[in-house]
């Protein structure tokens, strides 16, 4: 038997064709969606990765240094390594803000290392680590930063010495990493404004500024005037040990919070991008009816222009099965044709979006069946109109 | 346009009625229609509008089911009260061929496809529908065009076409629904010319509906229907070459 639906599509190509490039469009689309929710898992798993810790040590009842503000004493890391299993510690501070580079901006996740130590980008693309104590940066390259440029944070300026890759923090934000002790101050420290109305009022406060206590109250505004605080202490455990285990034992003797790498997965999967994710749903839920639509209503209307031709193949003995097959074929074909082009645009356009944008293949193949399943859906309303013409149209009277 | 009188009659009808509706709002639109053609005969079928004949046309054609009555093709009766253990569609594939007033081809097929599409439909495999599909268009003189898209041939040659789609299950009886109705005069009896040749060719009777007047002389038996009955005429049968 020849296949009717392959000979009307040939028959009107130019319209399928044109038609399947609109729903490919829109197909496209949708896996870039799914492809930013990749992405963001995606990023956040670098971001772990990247870290090269076991453990992630924060202040307690916090879901820090990521989804919830932690500050912890930048001491804290003696003492940790000097539990059982604990092979390295390190303090590490992170900062979201706005770098300015010349005339522009950029936002970036700013994260204070100590060189050598975990938290430190583990490669370089371009340039060299931090090797200074101040005002050095290493940049991942979506910052658009280039070695050698000066970048103004907060009071001073930076030199990128290096360029590095995927180091983007959970909501795509590319990181700059800097010597710890200038990330402390970017954070914690103060305006000099600011410094001295706190000065003057704690030299106004009787409590503090008392006689016969001499040095108390410029002891107290000389602490204010120093930064000794960072947001987690990243943990290398001894290998072959039970990072729990190592987590567990910081829990209880430390008074602080120590998430595994499972853990703060759960922290950035399910909860920091949660509802992004719950966004990106509904979009693909709303994509997916649209594109229901559409392709119900052009093979509808593809349906409606051949009515007489149905009612003939009808007259002339053609089963239901074999329109029905016709019309369900010409619906699969749309979609086919949607998804290639829909897959292609999206491995296009990938590049240029801001974000990460993940394309898995098994998306991809959940993706066409999907689509496959939507159109041959959509089909229905086209088919049920199909079945019901009566071969006595084709004979007129 | 002879008969064979040996061999049943290609299609035997006997007091046939459709009735459409019920109560006081029934039409009776075949009042008890009788008709016999024999194989390889041609016959016409006339009548003003609302007499009936598209009514007849799609009871012959299983297109819709009478009311009372019998139908016998080829000496097997298919209807006597409701369709004998036969399934309409099959009968339309296999027995019956449809010719219309416009040759209503399906437009993505090319000629042979569109030949060979009942073959198609009753299960011969491509091979043999497409052989006999170009056999058709030989004898119908459109072989040139086997491979041509539909819109590529003239008017004639899609009625030629058509009719070659109509012979193609090699079936008893062909219905003829205004065959003409668009042609001039010379086209018209060109047309005719065809459906006695290859009624002759291969024993197909053919019943023409028609309001034609260029091609009613041309039939040497009628009938003329009025009021939801048959009335069977001779006719003047004219030489059409």
């Amino acid at each position: 038997m020849i296949s009717l639906a392959g000979r009307d599509i040939l028959h009107s190509w130019g319209k399928y064709a044109f038609t399947g490039v609109g729903l490919g469009l829109l197909i496209g689309v949708t896996l870039s969606m799914a492809g930013i929710y990749r992405g963001m898992v995606d990023d956040g798993k670098a971001l772990l990765t990247n870290s090269g810790a076991d453990l992630w040590v924060v202040q307690q009842d916090t879901l820090g240094p990521y989804a919830e503000p932690s500050s912890l004493r930048d001491d804290l890391y003696r003492s940790l390594l000097g539990l059982p299993d604990v092979q390295r510690a390190a303090n590490v501070a992170y900062l979201t803000l706005q770098v300015q580079i010349a005339d522009q901006e950029v936002r970036v996740m700013l994260v204070g290392i100590r060189p050598g130590e975990p938290g430190e980008p583990r490669y370089l693309i371009a340039g060299r680590p931090l090797e200074r104590a101040h005002y050095e940066a290493v940049a991942d390259v979506k910052t658009g930063f280039r070695l050698g440029d000066a970048i103004q944070i907060r009071r001073h300026r930076y030199t990128v010495v290096g360029l590095t890759q995927r180091m983007v923090s959970a909501s795509g934000d590319p990181m700059v990493f800097i010597p710890l002790r200038d990330a402390q101050e970017v954070q914690f420290l103060k305006d000099n404004d600011a410094l001295r109305n706190e000065r003057v009022r704690v030299l106004a406060n009787p409590v503090l500024n008392r006689p016969g206590v001499p040095g108390l109250a410029e002891t107290l505004s000389r602490s204010q005037e120093s930064s000794r605080m960072v947001n987690a202490v990243l943990v290398q455990v001894t290998p072959g040990t039970d990072a729990e285990t190592v987590a567990e034992s910081i829990r209880r003797w430390k008074h602080l919070q120590a998430y595994t790498r499972p853990q703060m997965e759960e922290i950035l999967i399910a909860k920091l991008i949660a509802t992004s994710a719950k966004q990106i749903g509904v979009f693909l839920v709303i994509l997916a009816i649209v594109s229901a639509a559409i392709v119900s209503f052009i093979i509808y209307t593809m349906t409606l222009g051949k009515l007489r031709e149905i009612a003939v193949l009808k007259l002339i003995g053609a089963r239901n099965r074999t329109i029905a097959g016709m019309i369900l074929q010409e619906a699969l074909g749309l979609g086919l044709i949607g998804f290639m082009v829909g897959k292609t645009v999206a491995t296009l356009w990938a590049p240029y979006f801001p974000k990460y944008v993940l394309l898995e293949p098994g998306d991809a193949v959940r993706g066409l069946f999907a689509v496959l399943l939507i159109c041959a859906v959509a089909s229905i309303v086209a088919i049920r109109t199909a079945l019901r013409v009566d071969p006595a149209t084709a004979i007129g009277g | 346009m002879s008969a064979t009188p040996a061999s049943p009659p290609a299609i035997e009808v006997a007091d046939l009625r459709k009735r459409y509706g019920s109560g006081d709002t029934a039409v009776d639109a075949l009042k008890g229609v009788d008709l016999s053609v024999q194989p390889g005969e041609v016959i016409g079928l006339i009548g003003p509008s609302g007499s009936g004949k598209s009514t007849l046309l799609k009871c012959l054609g299983a297109v819709t089911e009478p009311s009372s009555g019998q139908i016998v093709l080829s000496g097997e009766t298919v209807y006597a009260g409701g369709w004998r253990n036969i399934d309409p569609r099959a009968l339309r594939r296999d027995r019956i061929g449809f010719v219309f007033q416009a040759p209503y081809l399906i437009p993505f097929l090319d000629v042979t496809d569109n030949v060979a599409l009942p073959l198609l439909l009753a299960g011969r495999s491509n091979r043999e529908a497409r052989q006999r599909a170009r056999e058709l268009l030989a004898a119908l003189d459109v072989d040139h065009r086997a491979q041509a898209a539909i819109t590529q041939l003239s008017g004639g040659e899609q009625q030629r076409v058509a009719i070659a789609r109509a012979l193609a299950n090699q079936p008893p009886i062909i219905l003829a629904d205004e065959p003409t109705a668009p042609l001039d005069s010379e086209r018209a009896l060109a047309v005719v010319r065809i459906l006695n040749r290859m009624a002759q060719q291969y024993r197909t009777a053919i019943i023409v509906v028609t309001h034609d007047e260029k091609i009613i002389p041309t039939f040497k038996r009628l009938y003329h229907i009025r009021d939801g009955k048959t009335y069977q005429e001779a006719g003047e049968g004219r030489d059409i070459g």
